[in-house]
């Protein structure tokens, strides 16, 4: 794939005949320098933008990000875990985390039930009916992570998951990746700039210059 | 975006509800002061005997009529010292029928004969009250004199008012006795002509009876009913009451202008929002259709607020003192409101259709927003 962007007269390439196949229960780790492309690159992988070259596979069939199964494989086979959480306000955590079953069809009851199950096993069962102004940066991205779960999708993106937490809470959400990336066999693309935490996966590359490298793995 | 409803829906809603209550009391008391049908001769003259006793029989007995009354009717003039009003007299033959007592201040008075009755604004006007003598007077043209026109002139007790609530005839009309209007007209035992007032089931269906008794009473007779003599002031209301409807459309269009901005505002305000339901897999329209009911149910709550200020609004418009109708140009002197439900769903329906399409056009602007735009500038 290649993508690059205007700016100004300049045009700069930010990816450039980039190549990755995710497989069943990979755990992948993408470092770079700031500003590399690396959330593009996630953001092509979660149908939220499309390559200005080359091609998108899901199971043997080409998509995009205007595909018309776009917002089903976003919502059923696809996980996605930003920065900056990206919580609905107005909505209680357990209702955050049930969003996306709502919307793939599950009564609320269902949804919720599940819900509090995710945010038992990432430690918030007292904070479920919390909002997110009420939760901690920590919390919140927990929260995020079960939302990101719940329709157990085949691939999870994170996009710096734990840019902006403590080390120690960091160190927290990366050992449930780790564990539901063996328990459960889920794929996950990650995003970092943490070169230790990225030691833990199981491949980690580094974009440059919009390369994509293997550098172990 | 709520105030700009809850204000323009009222507007219209109190308008209409003003303009249908002055059109329903013009009617009841054009139905209430006029004959339903009137029966006279075709040529314009005095109903012969015949003509009277053969139409008076067949009118006799008819379930559809309140009451036929004979009576006589022309034109003369009141006067008062140095003032003259132009006066609508007519004689009843009280021993038979007179169907306008619930007029007459105070109820069911009688009148003998010097005795009348004189139309409560004309009483006014000339500074009469009931027990004063007022003077009519009837230029008979074919009374002349070598010193000039020779009316008929006679001095009549005021014994009640009459108060219909129409203007032109309550500062007109003249009530009085068979015998005296045949002593000042100088005839005796003629009708000008035979009214028909019909129970209140019938008095719509005025057309098609006076139609039917045309044809009984055959080419000698002139059966108009009330709608006739009426129905360009109807077809004027209406039109104006539509009129009013429509000019009153365009506030209501203005504040679905407010809706357009305000829906504009709150996708900016929840684009976070969108594109976290756009991330998790909800599609354009699902969002839409979201935020669609979410407005719409405020929208229409704020319509349903509407109606019940322009309930509110038009009950203040009645009851206040600052403004009244002119008699002599809207032909009733007091407004009344009157809420059809009719009215209040034709309100409904168009604001709710005029608001549902100004949200509804704003909302495609979903489409067009980009999740990666919106992830990227939080």
């Amino acid at each position: 794939m290649a993508k690059s962007y205007k700016d100004s007269d300049r045009v700069i390439e930010v990816l450039k005949n980039v190549s990755l196949d995710i497989k069943e229960a990979d755990l992948i780790c993408i470092t770079g320098r700031s500003g590399c492309g690396k959330s593009t690159l996630l953001h092509i992988l979660g149908l939220l933008d499309n390559p200005d070259k080359g091609k998108l596979v899901f199971e043997g069939k080409e998509v995009t990000s205007s595909s018309k199964e776009a917002p089903a494989i976003r919502n059923k086979d696809l996980g996605f875990v930003f920065q900056f959480h990206y919580l609905i306000e107005d909505l209680s955590a357990e209702e955050n985390v049930a969003l996306p079953m709502i919307i793939k069809g599950s009564t609320r009851p269902e949804a919720i039930r599940k819900a509090r199950q995710l945010l038992t096993r990432f430690g918030l069962a007292d904070r479920a009916t919390h909002y997110s102004n009420q939760l901690s940066g920590g919390e919140q991205q927990r929260v995020s992570l079960a939302r990101a779960m719940i329709n157990e999708p085949r691939i999870i993106l994170a996009d710096e998951p734990t840019g902006n937490l403590d080390p120690q809470k960091s160190s927290e959400i990366w050992e449930v990746i780790v564990n539901l990336n063996k328990e459960l066999g889920q794929s996950f693309v990650i995003i970092t700039h943490d070169k230790e935490q990225a030691r833990l996966a199981r491949q980690t590359y580094e974009l440059d210059n919009g390369v994509l490298d293997l550098i172990s793995g | 975006m709520v105030l700009g409803i809850i204000v323009s829906v009222g507007i219209l809603s109190a308008g209409l509800n003003l303009f249908e209550g002055y059109e329903r009391t013009l009617k009841s008391v054009l139905l209430d002061s006029f004959a339903h049908i009137n029966i006279q001769s075709s040529n314009n003259e005095y109903l012969t005997e015949s003509q009277y006793n053969s139409a008076m029989s067949m009118l006799k007995g008819d379930p559809r009529f309140l009451n036929v009354s004979p009576t006589i009717s022309y034109s003369a003039m009141v006067q008062e010292g140095s003032q003259v009003r132009g006066a609508l007299i007519r004689g009843f033959d009280f021993s038979l029928s007179f169907p306008y007592h619930p007029y007459i201040i105070p109820l069911n008075t009688g009148l003998d004969t010097g005795e009348i009755f004189v139309g409560y604004h004309m009483a006014k006007e000339l500074g009469k009250s009931i027990g004063d003598t007022i003077r009519v007077v009837y230029p008979q043209l074919d009374r002349i004199s070598a010193l000039g026109l020779f009316p008929s002139e006679y001095p009549y007790k005021i014994k009640g008012l009459y108060r219909s609530g129409y203007y032109e005839f309550d500062r007109s009309i003249v009530i009085m006795n068979k015998s005296d209007c045949e002593q000042m007209i100088m005839t005796s035992n003629r009708y000008s002509r035979i009214e028909v007032r019909l129970k209140p089931d019938y008095t719509d269906k005025a057309g098609s009876i006076a139609d039917e008794y045309a044809a009984k009473l055959g080419g000698s007779f002139l059966v108009a009913p009330w709608t006739i003599s009426n129905v360009s002031l109807f077809r004027l209301i209406a039109m104006e009451k539509w009129l009013i409807f429509i000019i009153f459309s365009f506030l209501v269009l203005i504040a679905g202008l407010n809706v357009v901005s305000a829906v504009i505002t709150i996708i900016i305000d929840k684009k976070n929002e969108i594109a976290i339901l756009k991330t998790i897999g909800t599609d354009d329209r699902s969002i839409q259709r979201m935020l669609y009911y979410r407005i719409a149910l405020v929208a229409f709550a704020a319509i349903v607020l509407g109606l019940i200020f322009g309930l509110l609004l038009s009950v203040i418009v009645v009851n206040q003192n600052f403004y009244t109708l002119k008699g002599d140009v809207y032909f009733i002197d007091k407004l009344t409101v009157y809420v059809s439900p009719f009215n209040q769903l034709i309100i409904f329906s168009v604001s709710a259709l005029l608001i549902m399409l100004c949200i509804s056009i704003p909302l495609r602007r979903i489409n067009k927003l980009e999740i990666i735009e919106l992830i990227r500038n939080p």
